[in-house]
């Protein structure tokens, strides 16, 4: 199955870097479909208790969110402002870049490469282009205004010869977009906004002008792509006010939605609402990921996203259609499903002036994972939390702010890695104490992420534990691996620090 | 460092927790930072000479637009193209020309952006002590009442003359209503340990998780457990008020604050 590129058969497909080589992670997720599942078998479940550290790098320059590239031998590696190139080998910083700027600096998720180039994006939402041998700048090219509160915190998706940009930042009631970037120019070359324009389709959903030029629909978590369909599927942010829903009567489309962009065009093909008009913050921007499987005796295209409202959608690729809709928690506010497969909310659990007693279940930006062989998909995910939401609104009905509404956590609840069965959406297992930590899934049938504060690798079938290593805290980006001369490596931050992990050596 | 203090489950909500960072970092510094004290004098300049049109908090009115999301506003580096528009005005647009000496028009225009930083500054998070009472008080205090004593089975550990005598003098009242919900415990969560001995040993729970078990003993000696050997029961002195919360109404839950706020 290298359908979506198995990082192997990945150049077969499409040249995303030059110079891949079986074992490189070359990617944000590790190939396109966004399962975070790796070939690599070297580290296996009767070894993977003798893991230890072979090298680490701190660069002190605060909490490491980005999840590194490894191509070539050489993993690049962000945080706000900043891009390293470090020796895959040894953890040696090779080259450092720098661009101070303002603007919103609370994560960086990562570079892209393409050819001989790498980008990311800045707190002051510009894409800048370096060259990954030397770091030196090759351009640069704002994707938006950072006056109004717009940043950039994830890499682009490169698609054949274009750069895919998703954006962050709603503070300001702005809108989002995709945009697709020339990777030599830095020109834009099509944008998708993910709530329409005035009297375009989708903008019936939406009572006024006013209240759709301030939407929201940030994409600030990377999408995926199948190369067979040219599609982008990505995950879209939430509207605002962001409480107030009143403000804003209709579904808000294309927000909390899963959306398919043809590649070429930038044109919405088909669109998919995990949470129709919303007003609990509940984004669907969660990875998507790209399944190929049989779902009811038939061979199936379909993607997966276990979204922040608590649910875990199984959709056709192809077309959208849906084929699963299963809670993955407890929660009090949907009134059951619509005939797309869509929740629906219950208006009576809106957030109210005297206070809503809420319950809900969901995930968030740390990355789940798929693994194929044991057809299940990893989340970390909170399960059963309760509140309070308290609508506040101004004395003429307004929305005091962008937020337009408070919430008194209560507690209960809990914090889990769960695995659920895609074909049923039903949690086969599930491991307490989850930490906020993305996930890595190998073909050697195991999972990595972190769990109690500890570093951990897990039996993909059954959650048992192999592994744990202490290291101060949870994983504060996903883990990724490859192979280098002959070893596999293990790769994750926690706090201000990367760690590589191997097998010892041979005695 | 808020990251610290917020839980894994709020992470998976509140843009609070959105990404697990200190909030400081969050933001910008705009065009200029604004000084405080300016900004306070700067706001009885825009109340006696702005609000009328474009509402107090800024946020506009029929009469004029909305000043925190104006493109002229949020791209003023130094002030100064908010001064010009406000000097001259907007001829046949409604927007008359406001004569301002200098001092206060720069208070003005520091009251305009540190009213634009405040605003996109919000984000998920608590009630203020000061949400109004009146917003609150929806329920029935006689129906809150006989939930208490009746179906809420609250007079099984609580007394509204013993320990919830006063009770809505107590606390803000928005805060009231998250505590009556959800109190804070005064005592530990305690934790019984099964050795693989069958040696049972008790104390207060520090930490559990799927890895470590902490307590301190009764003889305030700190031990540690490993939590996939040994077998944990973890008593929660919440746990009535945790259970509580499924049975709960939205109109109970105003009900019972209406009557708990009558206990002053
Ligand atoms: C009589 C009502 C009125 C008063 C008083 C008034 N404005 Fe306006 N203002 C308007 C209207 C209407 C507009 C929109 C003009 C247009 O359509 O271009 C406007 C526009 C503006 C704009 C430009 C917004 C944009 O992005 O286009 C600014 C800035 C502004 N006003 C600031 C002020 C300030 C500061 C004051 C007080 C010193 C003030 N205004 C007093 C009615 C008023
Ligand atoms: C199983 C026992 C139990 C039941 C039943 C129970 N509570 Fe409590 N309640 C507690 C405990 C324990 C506390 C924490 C008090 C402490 O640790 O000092 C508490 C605290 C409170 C507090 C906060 C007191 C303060 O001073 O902060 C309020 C208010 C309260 N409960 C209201 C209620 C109401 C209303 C009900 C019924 C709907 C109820 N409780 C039912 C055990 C219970």
């Amino acid at each position: 199955m290298t359908r979506f590129g198995v990082i192997a058969g990945f150049l077969a497909i499409v040249p995303l870097a030059q110079t891949q080589s079986p074992g490189e992670w070359p990617t944000l997720n590790g190939d396109y479909s966004s399962r975070r599942h790796s070939p690599l078998t070297q580290i296996n479940k009767s070894n993977v208790g003798q893991l230890t550290q072979a090298w680490k790098f701190r660069p002190n320059a605060g909490v490491i969110k980005g999840t590194p590239l490894m191509v070539n031998g050489v993993l690049y590696l962000t945080v706000p402002d900043h891009v390293w190139a470090v020796d895959a080998a040894t953890g040696r910083e090779l080259w450092h870049f720098n661009r101070p700027s303002r603007g919103d600096r609370i994560a960086n998720r990562g570079v892209a490469m393409y050819k001989k180039w790498i980008y990311f994006g800045t707190p002051d939402a510009f894409l800048v282009c370096l060259r990954a041998d030397t770091g030196e700048k090759v351009w640069e090219a704002p994707m938006a205004d950072v006056h109004f509160g717009y940043y950039m915190s994830l890499p682009p998706l490169v698609v054949k010869d274009k750069l895919i940009v998703g954006i962050s930042g709603d503070a300001a009631d702005v809108t989002g977009f995709l945009k697709a970037v020339d990777p030599v120019t830095g020109n834009v070359l099509w944008t998708w906004n993910s709530v329409p324009k005035w009297g375009e389709p989708g903008s019936e959903t939406w009572p006024s002008a006013e209240a759709l030029a301030h939407g929201g629909a940030m994409t600030w978590v990377q999408g995926s792509y199948d190369p067979d369909l040219n599609l982008i599927y990505w995950g879209t942010g939430n509207p605002h006010p962001v409480m107030n829903g009143a403000e804003r009567p209709g579904a808000n489309l294309y927000t909390c939605s899963i959306v398919a962009i043809n590649a070429d065009t930038g044109k919405l093909v088909w669109y998919f609402q995990p949470s129709p008009h919303d007003t609990y913050d509940r984004d669907a921007t969660e990875s998507v990921v790209l399944i190929d499987g049989v779902f009811r005796g038939r061979q199936r295209k379909m993607l997966a996203q276990a979204s922040r409202n608590g649910y875990f959608f199984l959709l056709d690729r192809k077309t959208g259609e849906h084929l699963r809709t299963t809670p993955f928690g407890p929660q009090n506010w949907s009134l059951g499903l619509n005939r797309r497969g869509e929740p629906i909310p219950d208006p009576k659990k809106d957030p109210r002036p005297d206070g809503t007693l809420f319950l809900g279940s969901g995930t968030n930006w740390y990355t789940p994972a798929f693994n194929p062989a044991t057809g299940l998909f990893y989340v970390n995910a909170a399960q059963g939390v309760w509140s309070l939401t308290y609508l506040s609104a101004g004395i003429e009905g307004e929305p005091e702010d962008h937020q337009g509404g408070r919430e008194a956590p209560l507690g209960g609840g809990e914090s889990s890695l769960l695995a659920i069965d895609y074909q049923t959406g039903g949690v086969r297992w599930k491991l307490g104490y989850g930490n906020a930590a993305g996930i890595l899934t190998t073909a050697s049938g195991l999972v990595f992420t972190a769990n109690s504060g500890y570093l951990v690798g897990l039996d993909a079938e059954n959650g048992k534990t192999l592994w744990k290593q202490n290291a101060g805290g949870p994983a504060s980006n996903a883990p990724i691996t490859y192979q280098l001369g002959g070893k596999q490596f293990v790769v994750v931050s926690v706090r201000d620090t990367l760690y590589a992990f191997v097998l010892p050596a041979k005695p | 460092m808020l990251w610290r203090r917020i839980t894994f489950l709020q992470l998976a909500f509140g843009a609070l927790g959105l990404f697990g960072q200190n909030a400081n970092s969050r933001w910008w510094a705009w065009p200029a930072n604004p000084d405080p004290q300016a900004a306070e004098r700067g706001k009885s300049v825009f109340t006696a000479h702005c609000a009328g049109c474009h509402g107090a908090k800024a946020t506009g009115t029929a009469k004029g637009p909305n000043l925190i999301r104006s493109r002229i506003v949020r791209k003023d580096v130094d002030g100064s193209a908010t001064a010009a528009l406000v000097r001259t005005g907007v001829p046949g647009k409604g927007m008359p020309p406001v004569p301002l000496a200098d001092p206060e028009m720069k208070e003005l225009v520091a009251f305009l952006q540190w009213t634009l930083q405040k605003y996109d500054r919000v984000s998920f998070g608590v009630p203020a002590e000061t949400y109004p009472l009146e917003r609150l008080l929806t329920g029935n205090a006689e129906a809150g009442k006989a939930f208490f004593s009746g179906a809420g089975g609250c007079t099984s550990c609580h007394s509204v003359t013993g320990d919830l005598a006063g009770i809505g003098r107590k606390y803000a009242p928005v805060f009231l209503q998250s505590r009556f919900l959800m109190p804070r415990a005064t005592k530990p969560k305690t934790v019984t340990v099964t050795l693989p001995s069958g040696e049972k040993v008790s104390g207060e729970l520090r930490t559990i998780n799927n890895y470590d078990i902490v307590m301190k003993d009764s003889a305030g000696q700190t031990r540690t457990f490993d939590a996939q050997t040994t077998k944990a029961e973890v008593q929660d002195p919440l746990a009535g008020h945790i259970a509580l919360l499924p049975k709960y109404t939205d109109a109970q839950v105003h009900n019972m604050f209406a009557y708990l706020w009558s206990l002053q």
